[in-house]
């Protein structure tokens, strides 16, 4: 090895480097953001959850309870339902995560919906805490139960709540390599040319290219649901039939993206470039490793612009759930991912333009 | 003969339509400029050979006509209309292109490529082909199985050629379609654009083989953007008292420079 000759190399290199700001920029801002993001949006417990707590004591401990809950940070407490049956008729529409119910004597039960494992774990901590603030201070304790979940297996397995989220990152992101590098080459390499001089309309490209992706989707989408059903026995209440044709939705979602940054981007290298820091922002902020509740305040628009986020809880419903057609995180789900892929379409062929 | 170069187009285009006219071209890319107030006239039914050294604008020229760049300035007409303008014949079917960079998928057949393009000009199975056979023998072509990336230089060269006659268009523009050919296909190939020429096509040919260029009806040779001349290959040798096309080119090219004759 020589010293001198290797060096000729490094410096030539570092020369190049130094000129694409943009890779210097992916270099080093890349890791810091996703970091930031990962503190961000991972970890703080889920606000905003609505609870309700049914006081059929007589003692001054039910109030208590409920003051003390009133307090805490991430439960909106409901006081307004009579009974604990109509509570978990609340939870079965998704307008409550939870109940407490306080009976006349004998253990709280604790009434759930737990297709959010980690809300879930909020909900308890946050109900066994206040239960000890006030029943240590008066002496004694009250066993808490779990009753029957109202959704969900009363001792949930992580995967089942992590298996919704995981399933739409594969879709999406599969989906949206495949077409990002779709045609960025034959930009430059005189094919669109003659392609365009046939009088062949980009609207005509893209679509064909969606079409052969298409093709590919579906046996992406099936392989995936069956490994997950047959291979790992992951539990789907709902129909399995919706969860294909939502999959497939937000696998064409991922497809008119990728043709947008293919027809915006000046290399393949440059794709890439693209699509990599997209990646983790998306798996940090759909909720698929941890609750969209648990997001401050102000990141949580990017959320929602993310057609993962949509998908992500409408595949925990229909899987933990049951939920139909007829739920509105459902219908959302499906309206969502349509908009985004016209729009994503759209834009892509008002860039690929065929005079310039 | 001192006399201002442009001026040196003989031979007034007689009979024929004009089949493309371009007055005042100016276009560039970003801060470049390459079309520096070119004029161009092609008669219907010719070849037109456009000669001049890489970078002059041969390939920006052939995009302005074919309607994958707007003129910055200027006004141009192929087959009666502004190309890309609402209800013109260009882009279309009219027009036949083979581009300077082979623009050839390296993994399909030869067939499929033929298909592919067929397609795309509403050509039927059975048609496209009669064409492939046709094409296959007139310009030399392996098997139809063959697949691009399993061809030599002047193989894919063919091709790419062979595609912008694929569907006998009215117009064929084409840009250093005989690269890496040898001399024998090349006067094959010239001397079926004289014949469908004489029918009625228009061929716009570039080249930097320039005496390759004498056996076009009319020749351009571009220089820096604009035309240094325009006429047939007669009357440009003998504005230069040149016994060759080269040797007219570099004459007209020391002129233009200032130089003496």
């Amino acid at each position: 090895m020589n010293a001198g000759r290797v060096y000729a190399i490094a410096a030539r290199k570092f020369a190049s480097l130094r000129r694409d700001k943009r890779m210097f920029g992916f270099i080093v801002l890349m890791p810091a953001i996703q970091i930031l993001l990962f503190g961000i949006a991972i970890g703080q417990a889920p606000t905003g959850l609505d609870f309700a707590v049914i006081d059929e004591s007589n003692n001054g401990f039910g109030t208590l309870i409920i003051d003390e809950l009133h307090e805490s940070e991430s439960l909106v407490i409901h006081t307004d339902h009579a009974t604990i049956t109509e509570a978990r008729y609340a939870i079965a529409e998704g307008e409550l995560w939870g109940a407490l119910l306080i009976p006349e004597n004998g253990s709280f039960e604790l009434h759930l919906d737990n297709s959010n494992q980690q809300i879930s774990s909020t909900i308890i901590v946050e109900v066994r805490n206040a239960m000890s603030e006030v029943l240590s201070a008066g002496g004694g304790s009250v066993p808490l139960e779990l009753a029957e979940p109202v959704y969900g297996q009363k001792d949930p397995a992580f995967i089942d709540f992590l298996a919704p989220g995981i399933m739409t990152m594969v879709c999406y992101l599969f989906s949206l390599i495949l077409t990002t590098m779709a045609f960025v080459g034959e930009r430059y390499d005189g094919t669109l040319d003659r392609i365009f001089a046939t009088g062949t309309k980009p609207s005509e490209v893209l679509v064909g290219h969606l079409s052969a992706f298409t093709t590919i989707l579906v046996g992406q989408v099936a392989v995936v649901i069956l490994i997950a059903t047959l291979g790992f026995d992951i539990t789907i209440e709902g129909s399995v039939l919706l969860l294909f044709v939502l999959a497939m939705l937000l696998g064409w979602s991922a497809m008119c993206f990728g043709l947008f940054i293919s027809s915006m981007a000046k290399s393949e290298f440059q794709a890439m470039q693209i699509n990599m820091p997209i990646m983790f922002p998306v798996l940090l902020l759909s909720g698929i490793l941890w609750p969209v509740q648990a997001l401050p305040t102000w990141i949580k628009p990017l959320s929602w612009v993310l057609p993962t986020t949509w998908t992500a809880e409408a595949f925990r419903s229909i899987m933990l759930r049951g939920w139909g057609l007829e739920s509105s995180a459902v219908q959302m789900a499906f309206a969502y991912n349509i908009a985004f892929a016209l729009f994503a379409l759209f834009i892509a062929s008002r860039s690929l333009k065929v005079q310039e | 003969m001192e006399g201002d170069a442009a001026s040196i187009a003989g031979d007034e285009v007689s009979v024929g339509e004009v089949a493309i006219s371009v007055t005042g071209l100016v276009r560039g890319y970003g801060k470049v400029r390459v079309l520096e107030g070119l004029d161009m006239r092609v008669e219907s039914g010719s070849i037109y050979g456009l000669l001049g050294p890489s970078g002059c604008g041969k390939t920006t020229l052939l995009k302005v006509l074919l309607g994958r760049l707007v003129p910055a300035a200027g006004e141009v007409s192929v087959l009666g209309s502004l190309p890309g303008s609402p209800g013109s014949r260009v882009p279309g079917g009219a027009v036949g292109y083979s581009p300077q960079e082979l623009a050839l998928y390296e993994d399909l057949s030869i067939r499929e490529t033929f298909l592919f393009h067929g397609r795309l000009h509403g050509m039927g199975a059975e048609v496209i082909r009669e064409r492939e056979s046709w094409l296959i023998d007139f310009l030399d072509l392996p098997e139809p199985s063959r697949q691009v990336t399993r061809m030599s230089g002047g193989q894919k060269r063919r091709v790419s050629l062979a595609i912008a006659l694929l569907h006998e268009p009215e117009l064929l523009l084409l840009d250093e379609p005989t690269v890496g050919v040898d001399p024998e296909l090349r006067a094959r190939v010239w001397d079926h654009l004289a014949t469908i020429a004489a029918q009625g096509t228009t061929v716009i040919v570039t080249t930097h083989y320039i005496d390759e260029a004498s056996k076009a009806d009319r020749v351009g040779m571009m220089r820096f953007g604009v035309l240094l001349a325009e006429a047939s290959p007669t009357v440009v040798m003998e504005s230069q008292s040149a016994t060759s096309l080269e040797e007219a080119f570099l004459a007209l090219c020391r002129r233009d420079s200032g130089g003496g004759v």
